[in-house]
């Protein structure tokens, strides 16, 4: 009996006299706080070495592609055929493309873009998905039903056809495939917004804020914006990831940013060629520093979704 | 079961609409103007005004999506004044090439995601386990065009196994069906990005199942493992992967796009690339609207199907 009795304690309730948890539990009095949620669920992420990795990660690729050409001066305005495709060497450790410009000094020059573009159509999408989520879920009924059909169509339009098809129609800066990618890709934050007000809305603290006088603008600002975040934060950097993907794919295709900004997905544009031409270096850096990122973006993204998950967390 | 399914299939029906309305819209307000298209760009804007009211395109927003619609249902697609052709003509042309490497690329991928994720599951934080966890990861994390370009580098360039190009002889269907070596490496590199998102789930899925209790009774009983495996853990954990199936069409879609334009495979995604090029509305708007449609196709079947397979979350 007493076996099973300590089996049950570990996996359920911490027996009574433990530290951590108050043995009477307070009446009306103060309650006492163990720990913030936000600094338990940073706890979580940072004791998670993948996610450290995938950090280090991005922070390295916002140093070497922002304070990198501080450091490393390249030209990459004037084009020199004359210095066109040299293999790597101490003059350019990665080579140098097409036109003459030293490819390590351009995947600095592309790495800014793609973080860039990732961070300000994710913000963007994130906002707008924020906004349009939590109004369908306060709204309920015919109104809710309404908006959310109408992210159902939004969905089911392929996104990198439409993404495309405006592509050819805009000019391609840093700030219009922003624009474009995150006016087309608030779909899902909206979804999760939506449906974190609506089981919020039905909770047993947001009916005690009310009874005790709580104002709308109080439930809103202090309890369901703070509830809901946490599912916005780990989308966030998924969508981050996919936004540096997509870019990617549109200057593959070209369709990317105008020259001379550079791109990764336009690097490798002509890299069927590169390729083919021998020109390993002109393709397998770049597309390696896209994988890095997008995956280190997933990796924190996974970890976040771990540590705000409260049923996954060690207790 | 019925009422559900005929409630799904209206729902389906209203948001396929919406796709071709809000397709429709947005190509219209951005400017791909048919008139542009078939009068040239040096075309002033009295000839321009004249043509599209001959052709209708002077009507209210409303009027000319209804006008769309009607023509879709009647598999008219329009008509794309670049290459002379109808849109409807030129899908048919291509969508055969499209089907089958979009097709044997997903049944690749199934036949490797499944088996993969259960033994991932049945032997959890193995070695074997992470490496395969690493491998999907990274996969996850690529584009499918550089994988496209590592697999050339190794088996085109390095190996001399397969063609780096899908020969210019591959104009049919037959024929594609017929060169599998010519088509080896775009489906797989196709089938590589679809088992990157099918394998995590496959993995978790059967971790889900391994919990249950009707696995635990089965081995109680004295089941040998294989069966444990194959009648109980493999129906049960392939119920998320039909709607994975589903949900899959747009990233076939744009994989299709991606892949036949980096081998050179006549298809839609190669029509759909050049059509960006000319600035083909028509082909755009047409290729677009289908794949809209197609996804919602998707997610029907895979919605019904699952109520089919699994008694569970059968309703009313």
């Amino acid at each position: 009996m007493a076996e099973i009795g300590a089996q049950q304690m570990v996996e359920g309730i911490p027996p009574l006299g433990s530290p951590n948890i108050p043995t009477t539990a307070p009446e009306g009095g103060d309650v006492q706080i163990l720990a913030s949620g936000w600094r338990l669920a940073l706890r979580e992420f940072f004791s998670n070495r993948l996610a450290i990795v995938g950090l280090g990660v991005l922070v390295f690729f916002v140093v070497f592609s922002f304070a990198g050409p501080l450091f490393y001066h390249t030209n990459q305005s004037l084009t020199n055929p004359l210095t066109g495709d040299l293999a790597p060497s101490w003059g350019h450790v990665v080579g140098t493309d097409d036109n003459g410009f030293d490819e390590l000094g351009r995947m600095m020059a592309g790495g800014q873009t793609a973080l860039e573009i990732g961070f300000f159509a994710a913000f963007m999408a994130t906002v707008i998905g924020t906004l349009y989520g939590a109004l369908s879920g306060l709204a309920g009924g015919i109104v809710d039903a309404v908006l959310m059909r109408f992210v159902d169509i939004l969905l089911s339009i392929p996104l990198l056809f439409i993404v495309l098809v405006l592509a050819t129609r805009y000019s391609a800066t840093v700030v219009s495939q922003s624009l474009i990618i995150g006016l087309f890709s608030w779909q899902i934050p909206a979804r999760l917004v939506r449906g974190e007000v609506l089981t919020l809305r039905e909770r047993d603290f947001v009916a005690a804020t009310r009874i005790m006088g709580g104002t709308q603008t109080r439930l809103i600002i202090r309890h369901l914006i703070p509830n809901a975040l946490s599912v916005v934060i780990v989308n966030i950097t998924f969508l981050i990831a996919d936004s540096i993907l997509l870019i990617a794919y549109l200057g593959f295709l070209g369709f990317g940013l105008s020259y001379p900004i550079a791109s990764w997905g336009d690097m490798l544009g002509n890299a069927q060629n590169a390729v083919t031409s021998g020109y390993w270096w002109l393709v397998f850096p770049v597309g390696g520093c896209l994988v890095l990122v997008v995956m280190a973006c997933n990796l924190v993204g996974d970890a976040l979704r771990d540590a705000f998950d409260v049923r996954l967390r060690r207790r | 079961m019925t009422g559900y399914i005929v409630r799904r299939c209206i729902a389906a029906l209203i948001i396929a609409i919406g796709v071709t309305a809000v397709v429709y819209a947005l190509l219209a307000f951005t400017g791909g103007s048919p008139a542009v298209a078939a009068l040239g760009t040096h075309a002033n804007r009295y000839t321009i005004a004249a043509w599209n009211k001959t052709h209708g395109y002077d009507r209210p927003l409303v009027v000319q999506i209804a006008s769309y619609i009607s023509n879709l249902v009647q598999f008219k697609f329009g008509y794309s004044y670049k290459q002379g052709q109808s849109v409807g003509a030129l899908l048919n042309e291509n969508a055969g090439r499209t089907a089958y490497l979009s097709g044997t690329a997903l049944v690749l991928a199934l036949l490797i995601a499944i088996p993969l994720g259960i033994a991932q599951a049945v032997k959890r934080n193995s070695p074997g386990d992470y490496i395969a966890t690493t491998a999907t990861f990274t996969l996850y994390s690529m584009p499918s065009f550089f994988l496209g370009l590592i697999l050339i580098q190794i088996f085109a360039l390095d190996l001399h196994v397969f063609p780096a190009l899908v020969s210019d002889n591959v104009t049919t269907t037959w024929e594609a069906v017929t060169h599998p070596m010519q088509l080896t490496l775009p489906i797989v590199t196709l089938a590589g990005l679809t088992v990157a998102g099918f394998s995590r789930y496959m993995r978790s899925s059967a971790l889900d199942v391994l919990a249950q209790d009707y696995i635990r009774l089965a081995r109680a009983k004295g089941l040998a493992e294989r069966f444990v495996l194959t009648r109980h853990l493999l129906r049960n954990a392939c119920l998320p992967i039909i709607t994975l199936v589903g949900l899959s069409i747009p990233g076939l879609l744009a994989g299709n796009i991606i892949t036949e334009g980096l081998f050179n495979y006549p298809g839609l995604g190669l029509l759909f690339f050049d059509s960006l090029q000319n600035l083909d509305y028509p082909v755009l708007l047409a290729y677009t609207v289908i794949g809209g449609v197609l996804t919602v196709i998707g997610n029907l079947i895979a919605d019904i199907a699952v109520t089919v397979a699994d008694p569970r979350i059968r309703v009313g």
